[in-house]
């Protein structure tokens, strides 16, 4: 593997983390449950956030007051008890799922955990990653300041460029033909949509994995919490001036994690750009099919030994055996049956099976037993 | 007699054309796929057949290349996970060296104080029972050496220290060793570790 130089070193920074953190406690053992404590934060401080936002652009007094997205959010930071904090949280937090996807990603990708029976994590993964950047985005369209204005603007024409479908995208991304009240109702309906469909999402890219590691030790999400807290208390967050649809604001600051795409956008033809992006998703697609390795020899059932006990589909990590109703034949009430196509051919079942009813092709325990025993007399 | 994943240390620059360890040529070395697909069964097969000891080699815990497999072999020798390994298995014969790829220096520095340890054991007269009291409520037959210098409690084959010895298990059934050595000393340790975590979690 030509990540295998990479790992090493990684491995060795583990094992100093080891030291440290002792096993149980390394926040590298845990680099899924990370963004997956984020996305909880999230929904949490979003909950806040969505029960006090107005998603309207209006920019005309009603009575006294002028009530639009952008005063709503002031509202929020400055009038409700910690609504600042909370509003810190939801910035923060998604920049840090971001931050910790990609380390997530990242190791997967250096320790060869990423391809043959995990490709469907890793798909779903690309998936999952394509949508938080799209939802972060969605985020910052709803605050509805000159920035938001501009984003949108930007997202307009880069939509129109496409080809065939390029201005029914637009329509559905506008919710009409033109920036409306309706528009922002659209923006708010994308951002929570999106965000639950996540869910979904993450169910895929678990249902392959018996027990994915999801709760980490308290400490570890005390720590990441903190961590937002500090960030939070540092950088307060600051709305830019109210979006005003006659003006044409050009300038804008850019959140390197979310926002990245538009900054490429304002040094490249759409055209390009949807190329590059298109380009990147699939690179990320085909990573796993660079390496070949032999293939995985799926574990193998001895029927007339398989007794039903179930201990290695209980014990099985990748959700690959399944037990069955045994032939009518059969002492035993169930069988068990191994779907290759989810088997890693880790042997698991087979230290799980005090019946010698399952196997590795390559390996079957009969034969490690002899060798066992031919070693020990020689 | 050592079972080795071959996923955690690189012992391969180590064996010899029999697979035995150049450096221990007493530790012969079968490899597995992962440490998961040891059964106990074969750790009682190799006492058997006449080992006096047996290092099972994994991945850093929490760290499986596959999944897991580590932390069920643990359990199951530790007896938290069907099936286990027989009672009569001295447990003080029987470690756990929890490995990533480059550590196979530490590999050998272990096997060599297993290595001592388990001659040191050897056809020895039974101990007594120590009832310590456990500080765990479930058999804790095996620890783990883990990444941790951990020198300090090397001739534990007595074990002596804290969380070692959990008489727990139903019964301090006199052991019957397979092989020369008899212990009725139902449950021990044969390498408290410092670094000993707690019961496995779920
Ligand atoms: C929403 C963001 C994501 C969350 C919350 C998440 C969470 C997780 C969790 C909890 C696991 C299980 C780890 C274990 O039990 O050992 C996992 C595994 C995995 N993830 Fe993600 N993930 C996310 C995004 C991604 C992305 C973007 C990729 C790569 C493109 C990815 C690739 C993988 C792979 C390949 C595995 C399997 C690793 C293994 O079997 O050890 N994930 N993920
Ligand atoms: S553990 Fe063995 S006997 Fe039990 S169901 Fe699985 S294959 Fe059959
Ligand atoms: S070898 Fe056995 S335990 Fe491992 S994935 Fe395949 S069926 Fe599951």
């Amino acid at each position: 593997m030509y990540t295998e130089p990479i790992n090493n070193l990684n491995l060795k920074l583990e094992a100093w983390t080891n030291v440290i953190t002792t096993s149980k406690y390394n926040p590298f053992y845990y680099h899924g449950a990370l963004p997956q404590f984020y996305l909880w934060v999230l929904y949490l401080s979003g909950l806040l956030l969505f029960a006090y936002y107005i998603p309207t652009i209006d920019n005309a007094y009603s009575s006294e007051k002028l009530i639009n997205a952008w005063t709503s959010v002031n509202y929020i930071t400055n009038t409700i008890p910690f609504g600042a904090v909370f509003r810190g949280i939801h910035r923060y937090a998604g920049d840090a799922m971001v931050v910790t996807i990609l380390l997530h990603m990242l190791r997967v990708w250096i320790t060869d955990r990423y391809r043959q029976y995990r490709i469907v994590q890793w798909l779903s993964g690309v998936v999952l990653l394509v949508m938080v950047l799209f939802i972060g985005q969605t985020g910052y369209y709803l605050v509805w300041d000159e920035r938001s204005l501009i984003l949108t603007r930007m997202t307009c024409s880069a939509l129109d460029a496409i080809p065939l479908v390029g201005t029914g995208l637009k329509t559905w991304f506008l919710n009409g033909t033109e920036l409306t009240n309706y528009t922002l109702a659209n923006f708010l309906f994308i951002h929570i949509g999106l965000s639950f469909a996540l869910l979904f999402g993450l169910w895929i890219h678990y249902v392959r994995m018996t027990r994915p590691v999801l709760t980490p030790p308290p400490v570890i999400n005390y720590i990441l919490m903190a961590a937002i807290l500090l960030v939070v208390a540092w950088f307060p967050i600051e709305s830019g001036k109210m979006a005003d649809l006659t003006s044409q604001p050009n300038t804008f600051e850019v959140d390197w994690f979310f926002l990245f795409p538009y900054a490429m956008l304002t040094s490249m033809q759409p055209g390009i750009f949807w190329l590059t992006m298109l380009a990147g998703v699939v690179l990320l697609c085909v990573v796993p099919y660079f390496v070949r390795t032999k293939e995985v020899e799926p574990a193998e059932v001895v029927l007339k030994n398989c007794t039903g006990c179930s201990l290695c589909a209980k014990d099985c990590p990748y959700q690959a055996i399944e037990m069955v109703p045994a032939p009518a034949e059969s002492r035993f009430k169930l069988l068990a049956t191994v779907k290759p196509y989810r088997c890693s051919g880790c042997g698991v079942c087979v230290g799980a099976c005090a019946f010698d009813a399952i196997d590795l092709p390559n390996m079957p325990d009969a034969d490690v037993t002899a060798q066992i025993k031919a070693l020990l007399q020689s | 007699m050592s079972l080795v994943c071959e996923r955690s240390c690189d012992l391969n620059a180590q064996l010899d054309s029999q697979g035995r360890l150049t450096a221990v040529p007493e530790v012969q070395v079968v490899k597995f796929p992962c440490s998961g697909m040891i059964q106990p069964l074969m750790v009682e097969a190799a006492f058997k057949a006449g080992a006096t000891g047996v290092i099972i080699t994994g991945c850093q815990l929490g760290d499986c290349y596959y999944r897991e497999g580590n932390r069920m072999i643990r359990e199951r020798l530790l007896g938290g996970r069907p099936p286990g390994l027989k009672k009569t298995v001295d447990r003080r014969r029987v470690i756990g060296l929890w490995l990533s790829r480059p550590q196979a220096s530490r590999f050998i520095s272990e096997a060599k104080e297993f290595l001592a340890v388990v001659t040191e054991l050897g056809p020895v007269a039974p101990e007594p029972a120590k009832p310590t009291p456990a500080p765990k409520p479930a058999p804790q037959p095996k620890s783990e050496a883990k990444s941790e210098p951990e020198n300090n409690k090397a001739p534990a084959g007595e074990a002596k220290s804290s969380k070692a010895t959990a008489p727990a298990d139903p019964g301090p059934e006199p052991a019957a060793q397979p092989k020369s050595e008899t212990k009725d000393e139902p449950k021990t340790e044969s390498k408290p570790e410092a670094k000993e975590e707690g019961k496995p979690e779920s």
